[in-house]
């Protein structure tokens, strides 16, 4: 999962309208502020629906949590759909220990939040 | 039998990835439960990454040092740094966040840290910080010793 230093890999996939962005690996300080680029960079773009597979993310510090609520924030202003999907394990525990489940719109599974986002 | 590794980076976001991956090798070569492996990375993430971004405001490029040691019965990480005082014992739990409001986490990473590990202790000795994060885990002393 060593990506230059970088540690995170980030793939669009899109099903109808939404643009699924898979993360896999760890997000960290070093290497938060380039999701932030990808989401922003898609929001630019014009996506209307944008999903955030979690479910390859090894463990992810307050650096990403910060990234995603900034993301949540800018896609809430320009109307844009924005949801998360498939925490498990030591992630959901991440965000629980936040207190973050309920701040962002989160789908136990992809399938299950692309019912809600199609 | 203490295995310790000494590991002095700069105050660079990018240099952060020279000690989160000198935690998984050691994890590796000690046995280190995944679970317990992945709390320790968030914790030193949240630890480093607040020395990088807080410590020193002049702009200048500043050496800091983390030291990782494994010891039976759990890990230490130790940081150590010459920038302004900062006590992690004195940080806030950040306030419950309510339903469809949401917070700009400031605290959160240095709450998480705490919450992530069994002891946080910190003194200022001569100028520097020193804070240490004690995690009790599984560890495999019994191979790969370098002795100290």
């Amino acid at each position: 999962m060593k990506n230059g230093g970088l540690s995170i890999d980030i793939d669009r996939t899109r099903a109808g309208n939404v643009c699924i962005v898979t993360l896999a690996g760890r997000i960290d300080s070093s290497n938060a502020k380039d999701v932030l680029a990808e989401l922003t960079r898609l929001m630019d773009s014009g996506e209307t629906s944008l999903l955030v597979d979690l479910g390859n993310v090894l463990y992810l510090t307050s650096a990403a949590f910060r990234v995603l609520l900034v993301a949540t924030d800018e896609a809430e202003r320009r109307a844009i759909r924005f949801a998360l999907c498939s925490l498990a394990g030591h992630v959901l525990e991440l965000f629980e220990m936040g207190g973050l489940v309920d701040v962002f719109a989160i789908h136990h599974s992809r399938e299950d939040a692309l019912k809600q986002l199609s | 039998m203490i295995r310790s590794v000494d590991l002095r980076i700069h105050n660079d976001m990018s240099e952060i990835g020279v000690v989160r991956d000198a935690l998984d090798d050691l994890a590796r070569q000690h046995a280190i439960p995944r679970r317990a492996l992945t709390q320790l990375q968030v914790a030193l993430d949240e630890i480093v990454s607040n020395v990088v971004k807080y410590s020193w405001e002049d702009g200048g490029r500043h050496e800091f040092l983390v030291r990782i040691t494994v010891r039976s019965g759990g890990v230490d990480l130790e940081i150590i740094d010459d920038g302004r005082q900062f006590d992690p014992l004195t940080i806030a739990a950040p306030a419950t966040v309510a339903a469809g409001r949401r917070p700009r986490p400031g605290g959160l990473g240095i709450h998480m840290a705490r919450k992530l590990v069994d002891q946080v202790t910190y003194v200022r000795v001569d100028g520097r910080n020193h804070t240490t994060l004690s995690k009790a885990c599984e560890v495999d002393v019994a191979t790969q010793g370098s002795g100290k």
